[in-house]
């Protein structure tokens, strides 16, 4: 009760500040000047889409009878870019123009608050985000960002209030559910928290975050073996992100940005949009080994054999030391029963990274299934030697010996 | 209670509006004021008092990862003079490349250097500080790119030793007790050849004798390391550690004869191991037997509790200090233990990378812990920076333990590549002061302009440099000179400082000591000069004592166990207490 008063008047103290009307020709003043940094060093395609939206703003900019509305998409758009590639004074000014100039356009304090969190500046963030929610008030997306900028500042009376009123919104929110199970956390109010977390986790399976905060939750409760269970389960894999947060996750036309999408994708499961992702990136960049490697991974996922061992020899035609591409290659041909070319990928992958454990447990099963039982033994000592948790090593050995034992106690007769 | 609270509450009948604004700003919130001092809190002597050192990381612009994780300090009183020296690590040209590669001018001569401090004390009180670099005449001749170090009197002749922590080969100096020192790692057998940054010497035994736990970071050959680009194309910037493997501590343990053993199987602690960069020691569990805490940077934290065997298990996960509130592997740098809200138990502050936020976790008492950075206040103000150095101290002697921390960040923004810079790190310093309701309040603003200016700093080493009662802190800058913070508000209260040591006059540390009040509850604090960033700390107890100006006994909980009780102890001076010779 007392926390949706505070965000009442909070609304309304903001609402009365942004009442301003858009004007409708460009006769205003930008008061934060924007110009391209040097962008010499930056990826060539990049540079090319920075340099296009400038030359389209400064285009606007100079046109008499630009529409006030125009012109702040314009410096948006410009903001939105340098935001994408965290260029954040420039990314900062572009965004107030674009506020100045369209005062009841949401997205730019909402991309705005997004910049004050990358800076750490959580205060402005959040100045941010009401301003944006008072321009579209049932915004669910904004309302628990906000949220998580009162839980940044331990306000969580504000964050409950706020995922509680996304999620009248949105019962499906996940995003809101997650907050308010954290919120509830961090006052110690364990039943309701592993509920909202629980719940989140039911809405978005894959997003491994959950976990951690919800067995801490279990723990609150002194139920210690959901707790572990869920220790062991947790992960980095996010909620879901909304779809104005998507889209400047998209924005860049960077081969690094999509091979970092495509990660996101793939620790989703999401094969088929990695691998848009993964084209995308190996078209930019051509000539480095690590998209191919990753889109040989995707495919492998959506069952294409052919088209994940080409990759990954590209791949290693690149970058012959790549341990990994080593290693996929000899994971496929393992699969395949090929075992002497998986045991030469598997060799070659710890000729480049010695300390590669799941290589050498590679390498060990590869021996041991064609039949070379006692090198495979003498590799899964080495592997538990290094590493004396691996259960893989440690079931593979036990098969070996186990193997061996049985030829033994066979060849008398 | 701390101070008398602001009266809030008239502002609030005064009018509805104003206040829901204060709430939402936090200006309202009722917290006492801040104390009213006329000064700064503290001024930077280094220069002043001879303290000369300036940091060389060898930087040429290829951005090579060490470059941006030195140096540490450590605060000791190597001549058992009765105030604290000053070593500090130092750097070089990293792999083949020549001195004059580097954009930096080398300082002459380039080693890591001990300075003796000549504090001159007059009658009347006033005091004069002047630092004597001795590091030639005390032979203590530190091998390769330094990167901390931590103390303590590993062979109990009652004289500290030193431990320097290196990319390459960290090294072990015994102190002569005649000034001098001798390099010691081959005969001790603690020639730990991973690159390591903090170090702790510990009595996990509880055998009398020092041993010695090392957290190694990652393993790192300048031959082989690859550049690490910027996510929007050529721009070249520093590594993050994940780029790198990590590399398992060690756990050294003291035979007694002047040697120690590699007893890091044995102890159960080489299965799990992350990058380390901090370590803390003290009684996390309340069982009486000395734990081990291990900050590990971009990688869950590990919590080692003795299990009173000579093994350690890794509760950390389910404590809930392997990771940040929301389950998040943090950039975890410094650390320390302190009891912060006089409950008996310590509980753990950590620096963190920027947009992180420094964590701090509550402990209940038996070793589970929850992170309440957020609802202490610290979490907001800290999450534009990226910390290192930190401790635990009670800057205004009120009796409250603060937090101080010193800052710069590991990469660049691309705002920063762009302009062609290799070296914009800077950030300032922060103080965080503890209002004693579990709540701590950002007030570097108020504590003087030394804390504003932005340095790339690294180790922070705390301890009462003059010997006045308070705490001051040594600041250890990457690339930039030392900063000697000297504390100017602290001596105003009544304080009680304490050297507690065993039989052979060695400092205890992992001692417990209790100080009984005539109202409050007892105030507890560990000796120990482990804790913070490749630093290590004055290992005397100082507690602030506010108004009071007397107490009624002191009790020190030895880390074999026993127990003895003082009474008598004076305030406002230093009082060596000896085991065997209290009640």
């Amino acid at each position: 009760m007392r926390a949706s008063i505070v965000i009442g008047v909070a609304l309304l103290l903001m609402s009365s500040c942004t009442q301003a009307k858009e004007p409708k020709t460009r006769d205003r003043q930008v008061p934060h000047p924007v110009a391209l940094p040097d962008l010499s060093r930056l990826e060539g395609s990049v540079q090319i889409q920075l340099r296009e939206r400038y030359a389209a703003l400064t285009t606007k900019q100079n046109e008499p009878g630009t529409p006030a509305v125009d012109l702040a998409d314009a410096y948006g758009e410009m903001g939105t870019l340098f935001l994408a590639a965290e260029i954040l004074d420039p990314a900062e000014a572009a965004l107030l123009n674009a506020q100045t100039l369209a005062p009841r356009q949401m997205r730019w304090p909402y991309y705005l608050g997004h910049l004050y969190r990358t800076k750490g500046d959580i205060g402005s963030a959040a100045t941010a985000f009401e301003r944006a929610l008072t321009l579209s008030p049932n915004d669910v997306a904004t309302m628990t960002w906000l949220g998580e900028a009162a839980l940044d500042r331990g306000r969580t009376e504000v964050a409950e209030g706020l995922f509680t009123k996304a999620l009248t919104i949105e019962s499906r929110s996940a995003a809101a559910h997650y907050g308010l199970g954290r919120a509830q956390l961090a006052d110690r109010n364990y039943a309701p928290a592993a509920r909202h977390l629980e719940e989140a986790l039911a809405l978005d399976g894959k997003a491994s975050v959950v976990h951690y905060p919800l067995a801490m939750a279990y723990r609150g409760l002194g139920d210690a073996r959901r707790a572990e269970g869920h220790l062991q389960q947790r992960g980095d894999q996010r909620i879901r992100k909304d779809p104005l947060l998507k889209a400047l996750d998209d924005l860049l036309h960077s081969a690094l940005t999509y091979e970092k999408n495509a990660d996101d994708a793939g620790s989703r499961g999401e094969w088929t949009a990695a691998v848009e992702y993964l084209e995308k990136a190996v078209t930019l960049a051509p000539t480095r080994a690590s998209p191919h490697h990753k889109l040989g991974t995707a495919l492998f996922y959506l069952g294409d054999r052919r088209g994940a061992v080409d990759e990954f020899t590209e791949a290693l035609r690149l970058s012959p030391s790549l341990a990994v591409a080593h290693y996929a290659l000899g994971v496929i041909h393992l699969d395949a029963k090929e075992y002497p070319q998986a045991i030469a990928s598997f060799s070659a992958a710890i000729r480049s990274d010695p300390a590669y454990v799941d290589a050498r447990v590679g390498l060990a099963d590869a021996l041991r299934r064609s039949g070379q039982l006692k090198a495979s033994v003498s590799e899964y000592e080495r592997i538990l030697k290094i590493d004396p948790g691996s259960s893989r090593a440690r079931v593979g050995y036990e098969a070996a010996l186990s193997e061996l034992k049985r030829m033994r106690t066979e060849s008398p007769r | 209670m701390r101070n008398a609270a602001r009266p809030a509450g008239v502002f609030c009948i005064l009018t509805f509006a104003f206040c829901i604004t204060c709430l939402l700003a936090a200006s309202c919130s009722g917290r006492p004021a801040p104390t009213a001092v006329e000064g700064p809190w503290f001024t930077d002597q280094a220069h002043e008092s001879g303290l000369d050192f300036v940091h060389f990381n060898g930087m040429t612009g290829d951005f090579s990862f060490p470059e941006v994780m030195p140096p540490g300090v450590a605060l000791l009183d190597y001549d058992d003079d009765g105030d604290l020296d000053v070593f500090v690590a130092q750097g070089q040209m990293l792999g083949e490349r020549p001195p004059g590669d580097a954009l930096q001018r080398p300082p002459s001569p380039l080693i890591s250097r001990l300075y003796r401090n000549g504090l001159e004390v007059r009658a009347n009180g006033t005091r004069t500080l002047r630092f004597t670099d001795v590091t030639t005449a005390s032979r203590l001749l530190v091998r390769g790119y330094a990167m901390g170090a931590a103390t303590g009197d590993f062979n109990n002749d009652g004289c500290v030793d030193l431990y320097v922590t290196n990319l390459e080969r960290s090294q072990l100096f015994r102190n002569n007790c005649d000034g001098t020192f001798n390099d010691v790692t081959s005969e001790t057998r603690t020639e730990d050849r991973a690159w390591s940054v903090s170090a702790a010497f510990v009595d996990y035994d509880r055998d009398g004798w020092l041993d010695l736990f090392v957290g190694n970071y990652v393993h790192y050959d300048v031959k082989e390391e690859k550049p690490c680009l910027h996510s929007i194309g050529s721009l070249r910037d520093y590594c993050p550690p994940s780029v790198f493997r990590p590399q398992p501590g060690r756990l050294y343990h003291n035979n007694r004869d002047g040697t120690f053993s590699d007893v890091t199987a044995a102890a159960g602690m080489a299965r799990e191991f992350g990058p380390a960069l901090g370590v803390s020691t003290a009684d996390f569990n309340g069982d009486g037997w000395i734990d081990v805490y291990v900050a590990n940077d971009g990688a869950p934290n590990h919590l080692w509790i003795n299990r009173h065997d000579g093994t350690f298990t890794n509760t950390a996960l389910l404590a809930g200090v392997a990771l940040g509130a929301d389950g998040e592997a943090k950039g975890s740098m410094g650390v320390d233990a302190g009891d912060f809200d006089h409950d008996g138990d310590e509980d753990l502050f950590i620096t963190e990378l920027a947009r992180e936020g420094h964590n701090l976790y509550v402990n209940d008492g038996s070793g589970v812990f929850e992170e309440r950075g957020a609802a202490a206040g610290i979490r907001l103000p800290s999450l534009p920076y990226t910390g290192f150095g930190a401790a635990w101290l009670d800057v205004d002697n009120d009796g409250w333990l603060d937090i101080l921390t010193v800052n710069g960040a590991v990469r660049h923004t691309a705002d920063a590549l762009t302009r062609k810079e290799t070296f914009s790190l800077q950030q300032p310093k922060q103080l965080f002061r503890n209002d004693g309701n579990g709540r701590f309040v950002d007030v570097t603003g108020q504590a003087g302009a030394v804390l504003k200016v932005p340095d790339v700093s690294r180790g922070a080493a705390f301890g009462d440099i003059d010997n006045d009662g308070d705490t001051d802190v040594v600041v250890a800058n990457d690339s930039g000179p030392i900063r000697l913070l000297m504390n100017h508000i602290g001596s105003r209260k009544h304080w009680i400082g304490l050297r507690v040591v065993g039989r052979n006059r060695r400092d205890i540390v992992g001692a417990r000591v209790g100080i009984v009040r005539p109202s409050g509850p007892a105030v507890w604090r560990r000796a120990r000069a482990d804790g913070s960033y490749g630093s290590a700390n004055d290992p005397r107890v100082l507690v602030g004592l506010g108004d009071m100006a007397g107490i009624d006994k002191v009790r020190v909980e030895w880390p074999d166990g026993r127990a003895e009780e003082w009474t008598g102890v004076p305030v406002d001076r230093y009082t060596t207490l000896k085991e065997g010779t209290g009640q």
